[in-house]
């Protein structure tokens, strides 16, 4: 195996952790009110954006990024409050949701664009430099690619076991099943919903971060792609299903990198919608997706 | 004392109840009868808190409860079983009593609670880890019943609970609501469109009609001959 093929499969799997996380951050929201907030995208700008301008305002860099994450909470309450609720709330449920999540995505972008500037700014080592690696099997593995890695599936596993393993969590999932149930049987239906947007928010946030890291640097329309890629790895996988944006955001992240190594990165877009489409087309519920089950 | 007073329900244009005034005595069974799209489901669902109530009070032992959101209601200790088989149909038998349980007023420990579904209704136990959607007509009736009786409410609300169920079932599923009632002195409403099935087992009894109540009074009365023809007439 040469070596330009292992760190291309190397970086593919970290970028394409991140993906996963950026799908499960998406399928959180599905999961509640079967929305999607297509603001997503900027969410994650906004929170690497903050890191850089804290960090360069001389702000420890543990407190930057709980500044970044605190904000992208807090603007999580705001998408549920303004964009999706009056949307769900509309007789006869309205798609209104679609375009507002995306205006505040638009709005949001340009205010960065607006205070930030529109250049790409470097985004400062939080995890170890570039050039930091570690050498197994004669192997030189960039320590940030693992740190990511490593950083995106444990969060995809904690999250995944609150969701199996605590009546929280299944009762996010009964909200998904079936909502007027939930709330008959007392679950507070509102707070779940609310919860669901911060944590698909702070999903983002460090997503964001974790993208500008393996990147290098941040600019006001870098969320755009990684929301794009994302959704690809939520469908793939099987919208709403866990292992599946997981395997899902893996795979697109592989083959965007090989295709960005091998063919051309100009490819890496097309490559990746092309599989979208075969997909819908072949297993519309995705590859882990499973079918309703239920008997008259 | 659940209490429903001058009740109007209205989806848009469309008014469900028009002035529904009601009682359930505390401890009793009470029947709410009525031909299909007489007003019962809307009835229970208003006092659930998931219908909207243009005017009138619900009332919860003299409480006023009719701007609590569905949750608060819940947490006071109604329980609803709606019509429909309406269960978390990927979740399994055990994972929907746990989460009925959870959210309930948790009486017993989970442990013992689920100990006594199974006790009841023993395939229940045989199907633990079955999907809901995936049991028979009757078993996802006998888990509507034991997921709303797991909450240990105060008071329960059955809709069309012998819906689409063999009679054989039906037997079984009304034996336990009555011994559910007797034994843990909850107030119960049933919404039934078995009118005969419903009055034998209840204390007192309303008629339904196109939203308003055309027929009140003791069971055994509107049981008994007399009124016989009048409950018949107001089914047509």
């Amino acid at each position: 195996m040469d070596d330009f093929f292992f760190s291309l499969v190397l970086a593919g799997i970290s970028v394409g952790s991140v993906y996963a996380l950026i799908a499960i951050g998406l399928n959180l929201t599905f999961w509640t009110t079967r929305t999607l907030n297509f603001g997503q995208g900027s969410l994650m700008m906004l929170c690497a954006m903050l890191v850089v301008f804290l960090a360069s305002q001389g702000l420890a860099m543990a407190l930057a990024v709980i500044g970044g994450l605190l904000v992208v909470a807090a603007l999580g309450v705001f998408v549920e409050r303004f964009t999706i609720r009056p949307a769900l709330v509309a007789s006869g449920g309205s798609m209104g949701w679609v375009v507002s999540t995306l205006g505040f995505g638009i709005v949001l972008q340009g205010v960065a664009a607006k205070y930030f500037g529109s250049q790409a700014m470097a985004f400062p080592d939080v995890l170890f430099t570039t050039q930091d690696y570690v050498t197994v099997l004669g192997q030189h593995l960039s320590l940030q690619y693992l740190v990511v890695l490593a950083l995106s599936v444990s969060l995809i596993l904690l999250l995944e076991l609150f969701v199996r393993k605590t009546v929280w969590g299944q009762a996010v999932f009964a909200i998904s099943l079936d909502p007027e149930l939930a709330l008959v049987q007392g679950m507070p239906v509102r707070l779940i919903i609310l919860g669901s947007f911060v944590a698909s928010s702070l999903l983002a946030g460090v997503a964001g971060i974790l993208s500008a890291q393996i990147g290098g640097t941040v600019d006001p329309a870098f969320g755009f792609d990684l929301v794009l890629f994302g959704f690809v790895a939520a469908v793939l996988g099987g919208m709403g299903c866990s292992v599946g944006a997981l395997v899902g955001g893996l795979a697109v992240g592989l083959i965007s990198k090989l295709v960005g190594g091998y063919i051309s990165t100009a490819a890496e877009h097309a490559i990746a919608f092309a599989l979208l489409m075969a997909m819908l087309a072949l297993r519309p519920q995705g590859l882990l997706g499973r079918p309703e089950v239920s008997k008259a | 004392m659940l209490e429903v007073q001058d009740l109007h329900v209205g989806y848009g244009a469309v008014q469900a109840l028009q002035g529904v005034t009601l009682g359930a005595a505390a401890g009793g069974i009470t029947a709410v009868l009525g031909a299909n799209g007489a007003g019962k489901s809307s009835l229970l669902r208003a006092i659930s808190g998931i219908a909207p109530v243009t005017q009138g009070r619900i009332l919860l032992d003299g409480r006023d409860i009719t701007a609590l959101p569905a949750p608060a209601r819940a947490r006071l200790g109604l329980a609803h079983a709606m019509e429909g088989r309406r269960l978390f149909r990927q979740l399994t038998v055990e994972d929907n009593l746990r989460l009925a349980w959870s959210f309930g007023a948790r009486g017993v420990p989970l442990a013992e609670a689920i100990a006594e579904v199974h006790q009841r209704f023993p395939i229940l136990g045989q199907r633990a880890r079955t999907p809901a959607g995936l049991l028979s007509g009757g078993q996802q009736q006998m888990l509507i019943l034991s997921c709303a009786t797991i909450r240990s409410p105060r008071y329960l609300l059955l809709d069309e609970p012998s819906l689409g169920l063999a009679p054989i079932i039906v037997q079984q599923i009304y034996a336990f609501i009555t011994d559910y009632a007797r034994r843990s002195g909850t107030t119960v409403l049933i919404a039934e469109q078995m009118a005969t099935l419903a009055l034998k087992v209840s204390d007192r009894g309303y008629v339904l009609r196109r939203g308003r109540v055309v027929l009140e009074g003791r069971s055994e009365e509107l049981l008994a001959g007399g009124s016989e023809d009048k409950l018949a007439a107001n089914y047509l």
